[in-house]
């Protein structure tokens, strides 16, 4: 208690200089109390931190007044990146974490541990995973005069249920059971979290339950299936919105009760230290492969690494090993949604203020008071408030960049790579994608860039199709039939167009509605205009499975 | 169709088999040869090259000259181009009964893909995009908790090892990207412009408009109606990929017939993109090929993790390509038990299944001679599978021979068989396999109580059930 007295005040002293937002928005007085609010609370969790940790308070100090350097340990004693990181947790989960760092520093460097993960990694995992050169994209992003860079994908969709997130999920399980930890919890929003979760835990034999807001459970039934095939239980959480923040307090309550019998998996590079720290190492694999892959392929290193930032673990994972190369630039892109300016968007290291949301430091979205902005992006993957405190360190120290694209830039993305390569990637992986429209243009001739495919967008196609397609949507298939006698062939031959036909439908303005609409689009619609019976069953195959009308 | 007539010491031509034996005694030891059989995916290249001029007359005649069965005379030796490519005839099986018109096609193609065999430069650029884009080499995974369940089951705690051939992580989700891509590859070496494919679960054709993408290709799937409505989520993956789908009515055969009806409109300029070991030569054999280095690997993998073969092979059988990936590497090696599961539907006396190889009869279809679902007057029987991929009243011509000379063993899994191994692999393994490799597993229930412990079966996992997901959600509320 001694040593809580004497540092809960030196860590104020040197923590505030470097909170911007308290100073600069000093002009602004209306704000001036909120502000105070935001930044106490912050450093009487800070207090809670030092006092735990810290057995020697002159030792903390040095590290405060360190400016932010590459060459200190990342993260250091205290789990922090510069300012970042921390561990602004109740003190009934101080002992977990630090029980967490332990066992993961001891297992760390453990040859039957490495070796037992090695294994997995390699058979179930499916790793290594593939550089593939992306021969009709670089081809794509040539200029005229037949000069530019040529780029490569670290085929992450390929892994075992089609992201990276497994990598990390398989060795916490793996920790876990080390640990003698029989009970998995994670909470989920979509439900990609929750399936790769539940996955390692059948993997592992291990108990599972996955929170999830019982709204989202309404709108995931299938992801919840899943789960429940996997043998996880699914625990529904009315309380709040009862979406992903609800369902993430719900689990954070449930650790707390039972943090002797539960590890809690989290999925990315977030939360409380030592969670960053582990995250990463448990994803920097993917750095790994691509420094040897490289090496292999045209023996050097890549140029440029590109990669989605949601919270971050993905990107984490492939720059981690190219951190220390200063000549290898590090482009991580967040989600604009609407567009940075229509205040929906999840860019948190554009837009957002340094802040503490789920016990770190970290940029945020949040308001004037404090409070989190629901954040907006297309994909699920990267719409969180927060991201991983090694990224805002990055961000600071100006060795990694940072940019965004928007809903509509990344579904292009989507279309094209499909297109171009035959490769569906994520929606989170489109933001990266979407990003070399901007970046192709300007790097010489024959630099190579790595980026990180970091999902399969199967998942992602109901979403994808529903935003590219936007034709009118079809009552039912019993409002449908065929026309026969439309006079197609000189206005859109030899393409077929569907007619729905209601009986108190206008035929005539649907039809020339339609048309307007194909020519301008340029697309094929399905549907049989000669009536045969052939082609009738084929119409209402396609209206039955909600496909009637879907065209890209 | 007499079938006494094939003759085990009849070869089709003497340089190869004096090749083959020269070889043979220079192989001192087994392993030898098999470490030297999977060097590599492109080994063909350094395979003695055999010009045998391709007769055609004589394709109809020679009943006898099964490339298979000759492999069983010049034991363990590595196959010849020629013998890769054969001469379209399975014992009886097999051939090209096809109109007159596409017969000249079907040379063009025999004689691109023996240059393809002999072409290092394709077989390099294939090797590359198999390991870069396809994501192979696929593991052989060892799957603990499945081997542990049927070791519960039995009396005495022991039972066999279990090994997954994991196809399911390869990319499009199927081992049929082995062959889309190879062939994509063929078509555009050809300098044709349009693919056509035809589908059943949508696996082959999703690998079909990824790799007509990846090479710039357009493509064209025929699909069947009921196979739409089933694999919705398999369609719009095609048409992201910049496919376009046509509806058939029915399913997967009458989706293939119109995609060859569709192909013979446009000889000069379209290729049929075969997604399976059927149809008439040279695509059993040319299939076959590119999926045999399911087996090989598994060859090779196996020889790392346990210093050995495996003991038994099981895999799913529809047409077959899945299965013959497989087991056409171990088919020379006796020892080496080979059991196709075919889908038993609602039961194999309702009638409503797909067991061709255990209640079929011979008879003509889709250009090859071999086991069919048909009725008294011949006609073609609707297959049942909640598989769609097994949905095929054929069955690969080579796998009809290996059924006759007792090679290979063929057994059925009903669909509520499959729909609990489907739970089971989620529930122990975290892996959803495809319902048609879940008839494969579906078969271990049968089969593990009868193995010694210890024995290793592989399994092949030919691909991933999330497409199916919807499936086994429906038939749980049924």
């Amino acid at each position: 208690m001694a040593a809580s007295t004497c540092c809960s005040s030196t860590p104020c002293k040197h923590h505030s200089p470097s909170l911007p937002k308290p100073y600069n928005s000093s002009s602004f007085p209306s704000h001036l109390p909120l502000k105070f609010r935001k930044f106490t609370s912050r450093a009487t969790a800070a207090a809670t931190v030092f006092c735990t940790l810290a057995h020697d308070a002159a030792a903390a100090v040095v590290m405060q007044e360190a400016p932010p350097s590459l060459d200190l340990p990342r993260p250091d004693s205290f789990g922090r990146f510069g300012k970042y990181g921390g561990k602004y947790v109740p003190e009934t989960l101080m002992y977990a974490l630090s029980e967490l760092e332990t066992a993961f520093r001891s297992l760390a460097g453990d040859p039957d541990f490495e070796r037992e993960l090695d294994g997995i990694l390699k058979d179930y995992v499916g790793r290594e995973s593939p550089l593939y050169f992306a021969e009709r994209l670089t081809e794509h992003y040539k200029r005229p005069d037949g000069e530019g860079p040529h780029i490569y994908l670290k085929r992450e969709d390929l892994n075992h249920t089609g992201a990276h997130k497994i990598n990390n999920a398989v060795a916490q399980a793996l920790l876990a059971k080390r640990l003698g930890k029989q009970r998995i919890i994670a909470e989920t929003g979509a439900g990609q979290h929750g399936v790769a979760t539940a996955t390692v835990c059948a993997r592992f034999g291990l108990q599972c339950i996955i929170y999830m807001g019982a709204q989202d459970m309404e709108r995931q039934a299938l992801n919840v299936f899943r789960m429940q095939l996997l043998g996880a239980e699914v625990r529904p959480v009315h309380s709040g919105t009862a979406t992903l923040k609800d369902a993430t307090s719900e689990a954070i309550r449930d650790w707390v009760t039972n943090v002797e019998t539960t590890h809690y998996i989290l999925g990315s590079v977030a939360g409380p230290h030592p969670y960053p720290m582990m995250v990463r190492e448990f994803h920097k694999v993917i750095g790994k492969e691509t420094r040897k892959q490289a090496l292999e392929k045209w023996g050097g290193k890549p140029d440029v690494l590109v990669a989605c930032v949601g919270g971050g673990s993905n990107a984490m994972g492939l720059f981690h090993e190219f951190v220390d190369d200063k000549d290898v630039r590090l482009i991580g892109v967040e989600a604009a949604g609407y567009g940075l300016d229509s205040g929906k968007h999840a860019a948190t290291l554009t837009k957002g203020e340094v802040g503490v949301l789920h016990g770190a430091m970290s940029y945020l979205l949040q308001d004037d008071d404090g409070q989190i902005i629901e954040p907006h992006s297309i994909s699920a993957g990267l719409d969180y408030p927060g991201v991983g405190p090694e990224h805002s360190f990055l961000k600071d120290t100006g060795r990694a960049e940072y940019y965004s694209v928007t809903d509509d830039e990344a579904l292009e993305a989507f279309k094209r790579l499909s297109r171009l390569e035959g490769i569906i990637p994520a929606l989170e992986t489109s933001h990266a994608l979407a990003y070399l429209e901007k970046l192709c243009p300007t790097l010489p001739n024959g630099t190579k860039v790595v980026l990180n495919c970091s999902g399969r967008g199967d998942k992602d196609v109901q979403t994808a199709i529903k935003y590219l397609q936007p034709l009118l949507p079809l009552p039912s298939a019993r409002h449908l039939r065929c026309f026969p006698s439309l006079p197609l062939s000189h206005t859109h031959d030899p393409s077929p167009l569907l007619l729905h036909s209601p009986a108190s439908f206008d035929f005539g303005e649907a039809f020339r509605f339609e048309l307007k609409r194909v020519s301008h689009i340029g697309m094929t619609l399905f549907g049989f205009i000669d009536g045969s019976s052939t082609d009738a069953q084929g119409m209402d195959a396609y209206c039955r499975s909600g496909l009637a009308f879907v065209a890209l | 169709m007499a079938c006494g007539s094939f003759n085990y010491s009849f070869f089709a031509n003497s340089v190869g088999k004096e090749m083959c034996e020269k070889r043979k005694t220079g192989n001192i030891a087994k392993v030898a040869t098999c470490s030297l059989a999977v060097q590599g995916n492109t080994s063909t290249t350094a395979k003695p090259v055999v010009e045998v001029p391709a007769d055609q007359n004589s394709t109809f005649i020679n009943l006898g000259r099964s490339s298979t069965k000759r492999r069983f005379e010049t034991h363990r030796c590595q196959e010849t181009i020629e013998e890769i490519i054969g001469n379209g005839k399975f014992g009886r099986f097999g051939g090209k009964f096809v109109p007159e018109t596409l017969i000249t096609c079907l040379n063009m193609l025999e004689a691109e893909f023996r240059s393809v065999l002999h072409d290092v430069q394709f077989q390099a650029e294939l090797a590359t995009a198999l390991r870069d884009y396809v994501g192979r080499e696929t593991p052989l995974y060892y799957a603990q908790r499945l081997t542990e369940h049927y070791k519960s089951k039995s009396c005495s705690g022991e039972g066999p090892e279990i090994y997954l051939k994991r196809e399911d992580l390869n990319h499009g989700g199927a081992h049929k990207m082995n062959n889309a891509i190879a062939q994509a590859m063929i078509a555009r070496r050809m300098g044709r412009t349009r693919v056509v494919a035809a589908t059943g679960a949508g696996q082959h054709g999703v690998a079909t408009a990824a790799a007509c993408a990846k090479l710039s290709l357009e493509c064209t799937v025929f699909m069947g109606t009921k196979d739409i409505e089933k694999q919705s989520s398999n369609v719009l993956l095609m048409k992201l990929l910049g496919a376009q789908v046509k509806s058939v009515a029915g399913n997967f055969k009458d989706a293939t017939s119109e995609a060859f009806r569709n192909w013979v409109n446009d000889l000069e300029t379209s290729y049929y993109l075969t997604g399976t070991v059927v149809g008439p030569h040279p695509c059993p054999s040319m299939v076959r090929e590119f999926q045999s280095v399911i087996g090989k690997e598994t060859r090779k993998q196996a020889l790392e993790k346990w210093g050995g073969e495996p003991d038994v092979l099981v895999a799913c059988v529809g047409s077959g390509s899945n299965a013959l990936g497989l087991f056409h590497e171990f088919i020379d090696d006796e020892d080496v038990r080979l059991i196709g599961v075919e889908g038993a539907g609602i039961g194999l006396d309702s009638g409503h299944h797909s067991a061709t190889l255990t209640r079929g009869e011979v008879g003509v279809y889709h250009g090859a001679m071999s086991y069919l679902l048909q009725d008294h007057e011949g006609q073609i029987v609707g297959p049942h599978s909640i598989g769609v991929g097994l949905e095929y009243p054929g069955v690969s011509p080579e796998l009809s021979f290996l059924k006759d000379s007792g090679r290979a063993e063929f057994h059925t899994a009903t669909d509520q068989e499959a729909l609990d191994a489907y739970r089971l692999l989620c529930r122990l393994e975290g892996i959803f396999p495809a319902l048609e490799a879940c008839h494969a597993l579906a078969f271990l229930d049968k089969l593990c109580p009868t193995l010694r412990s210890g024995t290793k079966v592989v399994v092949n996992c030919s691909g991933r059930g999330d497409k199916d997901a919807a499936i086994v959600f429906n038939s749980k509320l049924t």
